[in-house]
């Protein structure tokens, strides 16, 4: 024992702990993904040294022998979970996001998108939520799986959308990236969705003015500008864009109704939401005002959420701000 | 019970694995002349590998490809195809026939092999540095399953040079996979040349050892060695890696030795191997 520091005492907190707005959340994903797997011995557990942070310490706990420790390894860990899936296993892979992607983006091309390997990659650490810094943050990650051929990119709004995601994806044969925000208990009023279908859009709220169309964190910031929206008289829509690709053609006849759209995302605004909406929007005749809300095309740096969204620009102000704008360009 | 079902008969007799060569080297030839194009040297030089692989070692069905105690192969290079089709195809897992449109476009027999040709080409590599990560996901979900399947990865000795090839073998050897078999086809030869003067990978043998993997070195192209190291690994409680020399062009006197990964084989070049392939195989 070195001086008088009492050792014992001392806080060992995980990821999430330290990034957390609040602390002590239950572990939403890791639960749906024991039960999933309780369901299905078909499906194994892998990380690479982050148990606690992706929750999985839950199934490494209650199913130790389809649990698998890679160490520091992502494009091991990738190419491990394509032998296991060619193996007629369900690997679901876990690390931060920005680790699960862009570390390891040749192995899922070649051994998880191109062979349609029913692997899940599961990220935590979406976007700007980290006090860590750059290194940690995820702003090109549905971009990057987005173009992947056979890869579906879907984000969960909330907890109990994460639960029913889980069990989707779990029934789903094919290759999925899950982009999830840990629960930390500062969850917002967007979390009512306990049902949740691959590909299919949530509208939360209608309007006749414009659309607000988000996924992950940014849709509890969409209401809440929806909200401010409404009190200067505009009625403006809200849609919980969960499943990035395949992106919900129903989305198309939503938007041809309203003067303007604005895509929210924790992500960049190249390769994300915004960029798959406004393809989508574009191939097929609508004219709407269109703005993004997301990182705009920089890097950031370690920061509390609260902090890095107002820094850049992913609060409910620049929603309402970026509505005005697209609103204007209408040509309505 | 499956585990009771047997693979199709296996060649013990060295002379006659090394006469399956002979004719699979020919094979090489013939499948590369047409376009020219296709790695020549190094299918000649792993040629004894491949028969004693797949005609005396692996533990296969012929009449039922996807036999799920099957023993699995991975090249992981993937582009040393030239014999990897001739082999499969005399081993009657592809169509004799098919493998004539080898490099042809609309093929399936792709220069670098896919899963298009079927499941005899167990995942789709070729991206450097990959297939021992596969091979040792293959590994585990057998054992899981427990399974007799062996898993059989070939890597080139250059692909060393990939980060994530040592990533595996740490993994591998902490898992004591000992149903995994890494063979590195260590011909010496990269796109840029000697690989001793590009970034050597030597000594393989003892890197192995040292991450915990039973490792010995073995002449690629001397067959009753391969069998016996084969053998041993068979035995090993941890994954073995067997570092086959193999010698680029072998057979083709003209051709031996020479260090040309991309080598284009002229016609004239082509039909002087085969005359020389053949005088061989007259004189044995």
């Amino acid at each position: 024992m070195k001086g008088s520091t009492d050792r014992n005492a001392l806080e060992v907190q995980d990821f999430n702990a330290r990034s957390a707005a609040a602390a002590g959340a239950a572990k939403h994903y890791g639960e749906a993904l024991l039960d999933a797997a309780q369901r299905d011995p078909r499906i194994v557990c892998l990380t690479a040294d982050l148990t606690l942070p992706t929750e999985t310490d839950l199934f490494r706990d209650h199913l130790p022998d389809r649990f698998h420790q890679v160490g520091i390894a992502e494009a091991n860990m990738v190419g491990i979970a394509g032998g296991l899936a060619r193996s007629g296993e369900i690997p679901f892979v876990h690390s931060f996001c920005v680790f699960a992607t862009r570390r390891c983006y040749d192995q899922i091309a070649m051994q998880v998108a191109y062979p349609r390997a029913n692997v899940k990659i599961v990220g935590v650490i979406p976007g700007l939520t980290t006090l860590l810094g750059v290194s940690h943050q995820a702003i090109d990650d549905i971009a990057l799986m987005r173009a992947l051929p056979n890869m579906t990119v879907i984000e969960p709004s909330g907890p109990a959308q994460v639960r029913a995601a889980v069990a989707a994806i779990a029934a789903y044969d094919g290759p999925v990236y899950l982009r999830l925000k840990r629960a930390d208990g500062s969850e917002g009023p967007a979390d009512t969705a306990e049902d949740f279908s691959i590909g299919r859009m949530r509208i939360l709220r209608n309007g006749t003015d414009g659309l607000l169309v988000a996924c992950g964190m940014m849709v509890d910031v969409a209401l809440r500008a929806a909200d401010r929206l409404a009190g200067e008289g505009k009625s403006v829509g809200v849609v919980d864009m969960a499943t990035i690709k395949p992106l919900d053609p129903a989305l198309i006849e939503l938007a041809r109704a309203v003067p303007a759209v604005v895509t929210l995302e924790n992500h960049s605004i190249i390769g994300g939401l915004g960029s798959a909406v406004a393809e989508m929007l574009l191939e097929h005749g609508i004219r709407a005002g269109f703005r993004r809300v997301g990182v705009r095309d920089c890097f950031a740096e370690g920061g509390s959420t609260p902090y890095l969204f107002e820094t850049y620009g992913l609060t409910e102000g620049a929603v309402v701000d970026a509505f005005h704008q697209a609103s204007r360009q209408s040509p309505a | 019970m499956a585990m009771d079902r047997q693979p199709a008969p296996r060649v013990s007799d060295p002379a006659e694995l090394q006469r399956i060569a002979r004719a699979l080297r020919r094979d090489v030839i013939n499948l590369v002349a047409p376009t020219g194009q296709g790695y020549v040297q190094q299918g000649l030089g792993a040629a004894d590998l491949f028969a004693t692989l797949y005609f005396g070692e692996m533990r296969l069905d012929p009449d039922d490809p996807e036999w799920p105690d099957r023993d699995r192969f991975l090249l992981s290079t993937a582009h040393n195809t030239a014999i990897f089709y001739a082999t499969l195809a005399a081993r009657g897992l592809v169509p004799q026939d098919a493998v004539k449109s080898y490099c042809l476009d609309g093929s399936p027999f792709e220069i670098n092999a896919s899963e298009r040709v079927g499941t005899a080409v167990e995942a789709t590599l070729g991206s450097l540095g990959q297939g021992l990560s596969v091979g040792i996901g293959m590994a585990v979900a057998a054992r899981r399953r427990g399974s007799p399947t062996r898993v059989y990865v070939v890597l080139g000795d250059g692909e060393l040079q990939e980060g994530q090839v040592w990533e595996a073998a740490l993994y591998a050897a902490g898992q004591c996979l000992s149903n995994l078999c890494l063979i590195v086809d260590d011909n010496c030869m990269q796109v840029e040349g000697d690989i001793g003067k590009v970034v050597p990978v030597a000594p393989i043998d003892q890197k192995f050892r040292s991450f915990g993997w039973a490792a010995e070195n073995v002449d690629g192209n001397d067959i009753p060695t391969l069998q016996a190291a084969l053998a041993r690994a068979r035995l090993a409680d941890r994954p073995t890696c067997l570092v086959a020399r193999t010698v680029a062009g072998k057979g083709v006197p003209a051709l031996e030795g020479l260090l040309a990964h991309n080598l284009k084989l002229p016609p004239d070049v082509a039909r002087d191997a085969l005359a020389a392939l053949q005088d061989t195989e007259n004189a044995a």
